[in-house]
């Protein structure tokens, strides 16, 4: 895929999160203001962080099903390294190395034996869940208290809008497509698993932004902005859908339904573009 | 006996499938039954319990759900087409359906074939959008989330309580001593093992597996085949949602919770590649068996549920690496 496609098929893209947008800022007030639509994107960055990763496995022709387990483990360790007495940054810095490391070790195993990574990470993904409960005691673990202020600077606002999490998020985008677009080398790059907690709709959420934003299964294809614009347009689907008053269940329906919106769309796409090349030497050939 | 088919089906099947199929198949098999038995002999001797009718029983019916989907997702996995993502889903949605119809007095046998056809359906539709080219994971994730919603919205995401007795025995009957869940899942065996040794469609599935483009070329449906996979694995689906739904007495959206990993878990371990064109159900259904006897033994030493899923989670990495790399010295 040459630049002009890449830029078309982005804009394309981006005509569709516009669109979203403009259809529910129809109906909803808060659409209207930037505080309101930047308390959306803030609410995306969990999802943008795994979305990312999972991205980047997939434009190398991967797929990580246990992002949403590690991202448990990950989110229990860090909780437990600070109720040991750490201090917030470190715990983190420790976790987050934990988790290349695992990740390291996954794309490692991986690419030695040769293993499809979808089988072999359906493994880990029931292995870390089972490893998470193990080092959480089966409870949810909790920062204590007294120390939660120091957690605070996660959820401030600067500038009165995004709050840091965001602004790393976006920060670690634009590392990640600077680093896609000068490097190729990225198979064995599986920063999919770095999140700092861990729920059940995270793959699918990260998948549906990744989709939505052009990544290509068969690997090979996809830009970092591609997942940015996918999932600002998730984002604010699934945030509209909630302001209407639709009970958080219907969330997985939303989803689901603009999932199977633009994998229809894709197909149908393909189709088209093969007819107008002409059938290939397969479908030539006497059966 | 596969090799033979294939033979004759398509000389270009492809290397891996001429000989070795049968041998790694085999090897599968024996690993199996080697651990089987071990386990067997294991818990036999080191736990009294283990070893009575009433703890196996329990076991073939732990072992009885996730072995009834998993057989149809061992067709998925033979047609080439991996997994189906959306399994505990799409048993969830048919356990609504099911119970709605119930409770709404459409009687038993409405209620059942009416389940039946719309999980068949839901299945077919997910086949549909694959044999179009659509990515068998990505497309069964989002219908799975299509399905969870669908099934929020028809219980209300509250209980649906059945409010008559009429389908209890599909729950809890035992005849001859044996949970009806077991008997359908032992049925289901020997039916699935049948069609797809001894029939043409079976034996189409296995070379539509093996060598997509070969069957192409020589006139096989394969996007057909992918729908005809699918509607099984949907029929399967909805058989588990209705036993569910009539052994509880009622629906809820989080019944089956990790179902689908479950299931997956029972055809990796059960050694069925996942490149398509071999194995065999019966490997699913054994794979089931063997995870259900793992979870019982580790349940009757009081293992905690993190160290009983990280158990299993290992049992399954290594499973799969060892088949991999078992396959990748025999070609």
């Amino acid at each position: 895929m040459n630049s002009r496609e890449t830029f078309t098929d982005l804009a394309i893209r981006a005509a569709l999160m516009v669109a979203v947008y403009v259809a529910f800022a129809a109906a909803l007030p808060s659409y209207h203001t930037v505080r309101g639509a930047a308390a959306l994107l803030d609410g995306g960055v969990l999802i943008g962080l795994t979305a990312l990763g999972i991205g980047i496995t997939m434009i190398a022709g991967e797929f990580d099903l246990s992002v949403g387990s590690l991202a448990a483990v990950i989110g229990v360790l860090t909780v437990n390294l600070i109720i040991t007495g750490m201090s917030v940054i470190p715990a983190i810095a420790i976790a987050v190395a934990v988790a290349c490391a695992f990740g390291a070790l996954q794309g490692f195993v991986i690419a030695v034996t040769g293993i499809n990574s979808l089988v072999f990470t359906i493994g880990t993904l029931i292995g870390l869940r089972g490893f998470a409960m193990i080092i959480s005691n089966e409870n949810s673990v909790t920062i204590p208290i007294p120390r939660l202020g120091e957690t605070d600077f996660f959820t401030q606002r600067v500038l009165g809008l995004l709050s840091p999490l965001s602004i790393l998020m976006f920060a670690v985008f634009f590392v990640a497509h600077l680093f896609l677009r000068y490097t190729g080398a990225v198979s064995s790059v599986r920063l999919g698993s770095a999140t700092p907690l861990g729920f059940d709709t995270l793959l699918l959420s990260a998948v549906t932004a990744c989709l939505i934003g052009g990544i290509a299964l068969e690997g090979g294809k996809g830009t970092v902005l591609g997942v940015l614009i996918g999932l600002f347009t998730m984002r604010f689907l699934v945030g509209g859908v909630a302001s209407l008053g639709a009970p958080y269940w219907l969330q997985s329906l939303a989803i689901g339904a603009l999932l199977i919106f633009v994998l229809i769309v894709q197909l149908s796409a393909a189709l088209i573009r093969d007819r107008a090349v002409g059938p290939g030497l397969l479908e030539l050939s006497p059966p | 006996v596969i090799a033979g088919f294939l033979g004759r089906f398509a000389p270009a099947g492809g290397p891996a499938t001429e000989a070795q199929a049968p041998a790694r198949r085999r090897l599968a098999f024996l690993f199996m039954g080697i651990g089987i038995v071990a386990l067997l002999v294991i818990g036999g001797l080191t736990t009294p319990s283990f070893l009575t009718l009433e703890n196996l029983l329990v076991v073939i019916r732990a072992a009885s759900i996730t072995g009834i989907i998993a057989i149809g997702m061992s067709y998925i996995t033979i047609s080439g087409n991996l997994f189906a993502l959306s399994a505990e889903e799409l048993a969830i949605l048919a356990a609504c359906v099911f119970a709605f119809l119930m409770r709404d007095d459409y009687g038993l046998a409405v209620s059942l074939i009416a389940t039946l056809i719309f999980a068949a359906g839901s299945g077919a539709i997910q086949g549909g959008v694959i044999s179009l080219g659509g990515d068998p994971i990505i497309t069964t994730l989002a219908f799975g989330a299509l399905f969870r919603g669908l099934a929020s919205l028809v219980s209300n995401n509250k209980n649906i309580l059945l409010g008559t007795k009429a389908a209890e025995w599909l729950g809890t009957g035992r005849p001859l001593g044996v949970p009806t869940q077991s008997w359908a899942f032992v049925i289901l065996t020997l039916v699935a093992w049948f069609v797809l040794q001894k029939t043409r469609f079976g034996r189409q599935l296995l070379l539509i597996g093996a060598n997509r483009l070969a069957a192409r070329a020589s006139g096989l449906r394969v996007g057909q085949a992918s729908i005809v996979a699918m509607t099984l694995f949907g029929v399967c689906c909805g058989m588990a949602g209705i036993s569910a739904a009539a052994q509880f007495g009622l629906a809820v959206a989080n019944l089956f919770s990790g179902l689908t990993i479950d299931v997956v878990a029972a055809v990796l371990v059960g050694g069925i590649p996942l490149k398509g064109g071999q194995g065999s159900p019966v490997q699913a259904a054994l794979g089931a068996v063997f995870i259900a006897l793992l979870q019982n033994f580790m349940l009757l030493h009081s293992f905690t549920t993190g160290w009983r899923m990280f158990v299993i989670g290992s049992l399954v990495a290594l499973a799969t690496i060892g088949f991999h790399l078992l396959q990748k010295r025999q070609a």
